[in-house]
C-alpha cells in the first residue's frame, strides 16, 4: 500500500473521530476545551500538509496542491477560534440567550470532521473520478445517518424509559388518583374508537373528493377553489382545527357537550386534505391510456373509474389514508376541546359522550410532573402511543404490499 | 300539441338519419375539429366501405390520429375539443345531440398506437368489454374465439390467468386487438397498430387485418407506405388537417391525381 493511501486512511479516521467528538458534545452538552479542538485541528492540518506535500512531490499537479491549501485553512480556523469569546451574549440584540464557546467548538469539529473525511477519498483514489464518486456516496450515507439518528435516539429513549411502566394493570385499569396509579384502559379504547370513527368519516369524503378532482372536474375556477381550500386546510395548525371543532361541533351542533363524534369529525377535517391529496395523486398515476382503452370498449366513465382506475390506485389511497389516521391518532389539540376528559369519562359507550384519549392523557400527565409522581406513567403512555401510531403505519405498509402483489 | 311534438321528433329523426348507399359503412361529411382555437381537421369528406380496409396516411402531425379518434368520439375525452359537421354510421349521425357515445364505441372499436392492456389477467382483459356492456356470453367461449381471431391463442392458451403485462409488446398489441373484437363491433379503428412492433409481429397483424375484413370494416392509420399498399383497399392522404386525396389504394399509389400525394408516396416530401 502506498504512502498516499495510508495517509488518506489516517486522515479519514482522525476526522471521523473528531466529528464524533463534536457530535457527542452537541448531543449531551459536554464541554469541549479550546485546546482539545485546536489540538485535533492541528493534527488534521499536519496530516493534510503531509499528504499534500507527498502528493505534490510525486506528481506536480494543481489538484495535489489542494490538500496542502486545505491543511492551511484548518490551521487558520484553529487559530481564529481562539478569538471566540467565552460566552456569546445575545442580549444586547434583545435576544435572551447566551451561547457558550464550547458550542461553537463542537460545531466546528463536527463540520470540519465530516468535510475532511469526505476529502480524504480523493487522495485515496489518486484524485480520479472514482474518488469524487465514492466521496459523494459517503456524504449521502452521512446525511442518511444524521436523519435517522435522532429518530432512533427518540424511539430508544421512549422504549427504555417507558417499557417498565407497561404492566397488565396499566393496560387494563382506569386511572386512579390523577394518574399516579391505575392504568389507561379507557384512553386506549377512546383513541382506537376515535381513529376508527375518523376513518369511517374521512374515507368516503376524501376519496370522493379525489375522484371528482382527478376524473370529472374540468380545470376551471371551481376546481382551483377546491384545491386551494384543500391546501389551506392542510397548512392550518391543528389547534385551529380544535378551536373550530369546539366553536362549531361542540357549541352549535352538540349543545355544548364534548363528545366522541365531535372529536372524530374534527380529526376528519384535519386528515381530509392528506387523504384527498394522496388519493388524487394515486388516481392521477394511473395512465390515461387505460382510461382510453376502457372507454373505447364502450364502458361508461363510472365503469372505467370503478374497474380500471380505482383498483391499481387502491394501495396509494389506503397508504395515504392510514398515514393520515396515524397523524390523527397522535394529535392532542383537535380533540382536547372537542372530545376528551382527563379522567372520569370511562370506556366509550356512546358517540355522544366524551371519552379519554392517549395523547391528551399524556399532556395532562406532563402538566402534573413535579406535583405528583406520574413520570413513569407518562413515559409508559408515550410508549403506548408510539406503538399505536407505528402499528398503524406498519399496517399501511403491509396492506400496500399485499395489494401490490395482486396487480 | 302532441301532434307538434311528434312533428318535431320526426324532424329530429330525419335530420339524424340519412340512408347511406349500399356497401357504405361510414360517411364523413364536412367535418371540422378544433383543439381550443387551433383547427386540426378542416372540412374532411370521405366514405368508408363495408368489409374493406381504409388506410389513412400522411406526414406526422397532419391529423390522422385526430380524424380516426373522431370516428368513435374518443376526442370527447379531451375537454378543449370542438367539432362541426357530421359522421354517419349506417345512416345515423354520431355527432347528433341524441347520439349515445357508449353505444357508438360499442359499434366502433379501437386499437391504439401503444399497446395498452389492462393490468388484469389475459382472460379478464378480453372479457372486460362484455362485462361492461352487460353482454350475456360465456367467458371461456369469448376468450377463445377472440384470441383465435387475433392469432394469439396458441401462444397464450396455457397462461390465460397470467397478468397481461407479462406478454411481449407484439403479443400485447394482438391482445388489444382481441379485446376490441370481444364486444363484436362493426367497425375497427387502428391507430398505427404496428409502430411499436418488429417485422414479424407486424406481418402477423397485417395477416390478421386481411382476415378481419371478412367480418368487419377496418380503418387503419399508418406511417408505413408499403403497409398501406399491402393491406388497404382504399387510401386517404392527409396533409395539414385536410384530406388531399382519397381513392382506391391502387389508384393512389399508381397514379395519384395530386402532386403533393405523389411527392409523399415517392418519399420526395418536404
Ligand atoms: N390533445 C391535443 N391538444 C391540442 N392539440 C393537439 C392535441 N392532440 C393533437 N393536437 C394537434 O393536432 C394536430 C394533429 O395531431 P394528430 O395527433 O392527429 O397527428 P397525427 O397525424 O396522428 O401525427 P402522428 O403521425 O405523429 O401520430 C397536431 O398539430 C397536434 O399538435
Ligand atoms: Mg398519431
Amino acid at each position: 500500500m502506498s504512502i498516499r493511501k495510508l495517509l488518506a486512511i489516517w486522515i479519514f479516521f482522525v476526522s471521523i473521530v473528531i466529528s464524533l467528538i463534536g457530535f457527542h458534545s452537541l448531543a449531551v452538552q459536554s464541554e469541549i476545551e479550546y485546546w482539545t479542538m485546536a489540538g485535533s485541528l492541528i493534527l488534521l492540518s499536519i496530516s493534510g500538509h503531509a499528504c499534500g506535500i507527498h502528493n505534490y512531490s510525486t506528481k506536480k499537479d494543481g489538484k495535489n496542491l489542494f490538500m496542502l491549501i486545505y491543511g492551511s485553512v484548518i490551521l487558520t480556523i484553529a487559530a481564529l477560534s481562539f478569538y471566540i469569546p467565552d460566552v456569546l451574549d445575545l442580549r444586547p440584540w434583545e435576544i435572551y440567550a447566551r451561547i457558550p464557546d464550547h458550542f461553537f467548538f463542537a460545531l466546528i469539529m463536527l463540520f470540519v470532521g465530516i468535510f475532511t473525511s469526505y476529502l480524504s477519498f480523493r487522495p485515496y483514489h489518486n484524485y480520479n473520478k472514482e474518488g469524487a464518486q465514492s466521496g459523494a456516496l459517503y456524504v449521502l450515507h452521512v446525511t442518511i445517518l444524521l436523519t435517522l439518528l435522532p429518530l432512533f435516539i427518540i424511539i430508544f429513549n421512549i422504549i427504555f424509559r417507558g417499557a417498565g411502566g407497561i404492566t397488565y394493570e396499566f393496560l387494563t385499569e382506569d386511572i386512579v388518583s390523577m394518574g399516579e396509579q391505575g392504568g389507561v384502559y379507557p384512553a386506549i379504547l377512546g383513541t382506537l374508537a376515535m381513529i376508527a370513527l375518523t376513518a369511517i368519516i374521512v374515507l368516503p369524503l376524501g376519496v370522493g373528493t379525489a375522484i371528482y378532482l382527478a376524473e370529472y372536474a374540468r380545470k376551471g375556477l371551481a376546481v382551483r377553489l377546491i384545491r386551494t381550500a384543500v391546501n389551506i386546510l392542510q397548512g392550518t395548525p391543528s389547534i385551529v382545527h380544535g378551536l373550530f371543532g369546539y366553536a362549531f361541533f361542540v357549541l352549535i351542533v352538540f349543545n355544548g357537550q364534548k363528545c366522541l363524534l365531535a372529536g372524530a369529525l374534527t380529526l376528519a377535517i384535519l386528515t381530509l386534505p392528506i387523504v384527498t391529496r394522496s388519493a388524487e395523486e394515486a388516481l392521477n398515476a394511473v395512465p390515461g391510456d387505460l382510461r382510453d382503452a376502457s372507454l373505447a370498449l364502450g364502458a361508461t366513465k363510472w365503469q372505467t373509474i370503478r374497474k380500471v382506475v380505482i383498483p391499481p390506485s387502491l394501495p396509494g389511497i389506503l397508504t395515504g389514508t392510514v398515514l393520515g389516521l396515524g397523524r390523527a391518532a397522535g394529535e392532542t389539540a383537535p380533540i382536547m376541546f372537542t372530545a376528551v376528559y382527563f379522567s372520569g369519562a370511562g370506556t366509550p359507550r356512546s358517540l355522544l359522550r366524551p371519552v379519554q384519549a392517549l395523547p391528551y392523557h399524556l399532556l395532562s400527565l406532563y402538566r402534573l410532573v413535579g406535583y405528583r409522581d406520574v413520570e413513569n406513567q407518562a413515559w409508559a403512555t408515550a410508549l403506548l402511543l408510539l406503538i399505536i401510531v407505528l402499528g398503524i403505519n406498519i399496517s399501511a405498509i403491509i396492506v400496500r404490499e399485499k395489494y401490490r402483489q395482486r396487480f | 300539441m302532441i301532434k307538434k311534438i311528434l312533428e318535431i321528433l320526426k324532424e329530429d329523426c330525419e335530420c339524424a338519419y340519412k340512408g347511406l348507399p349500399k356497401g357504405m359503412k361510414m360517411r364523413v361529411d364536412d367535418f371540422d375539429l378544433w383543439y381550443g382555437k387551433t383547427q386540426a381537421i378542416t372540412s374532411v369528406n370521405m366514405n368508408i366501405q363495408k368489409n374493406k380496409v381504409t388506410a389513412i396516411i400522411g406526414p406526422s402531425g397532419c391529423g390522422k390520429s385526430t380524424l380516426i379518434r373522431s370516428f368513435n368520439r374518443m376526442n370527447d375525452t379531451i375537454p378543449t375539443v370542438r367539432t362541426e359537421g357530421h359522421v354517419w354510421l349506417d345512416g345515423y349521425d354520431i355527432y347528433d345531440d341524441t347520439a349515445d357515445c357508449v353505444e357508438i364505441r360499442r359499434k366502433v372499436g379501437m386499437v391504439f398506437q401503444k399497446p395498452n392492456p389492462f393490468p388484469f389477467s389475459i382472460a379478464n382483459n378480453i372479457y372486460y368489454g362484455c362485462q361492461v356492456n352487460g353482454m350475456d356470453v360465456a367467458k371461456d367461449e369469448v376468450v377463445e374465439r377472440c384470441l383465435k381471431q387475433a392469432a394469439i391463442w396458441e401462444e397464450v392458451k396455457d397462461r390465460l390467468s397470467e397478468n397481461a403485462l407479462s406478454l411481449s409488446g407484439g403479443q400485447q398489441q394482438r391482445l388489444c386487438i382481441a379485446r376490441a373484437l370481444a364486444i363484436e363491433p362493426e367497425v375497427i379503428l387502428m391507430d398505427e397498430p404496428c409502430s411499436a412492433l418488429d417485422p414479424i409481429a407486424t406481418a402477423k397483424i397485417e395477416d390478421l387485418i386481411n382476415e378481419l375484413k371478412k367480418d368487419y370494416t377496418v380503418v387503419i392509420v399508418t406511417h408505413n407506405m408499403q403497409q398501406a399498399a399491402r393491406v388497404s383497399d382504399y387510401t386517404a392522404y392527409m396533409y395539414l388537417g385536410e384530406l388531399i386525396e382519397f381513392g382506391k389504394t391502387k389508384q393512389i399509389f399508381e397514379n395519384p391525381r395530386e402532386e403533393s400525394t405523389e411527392k409523399y408516396i415517392t418519399g420526395r416530401f418536404g
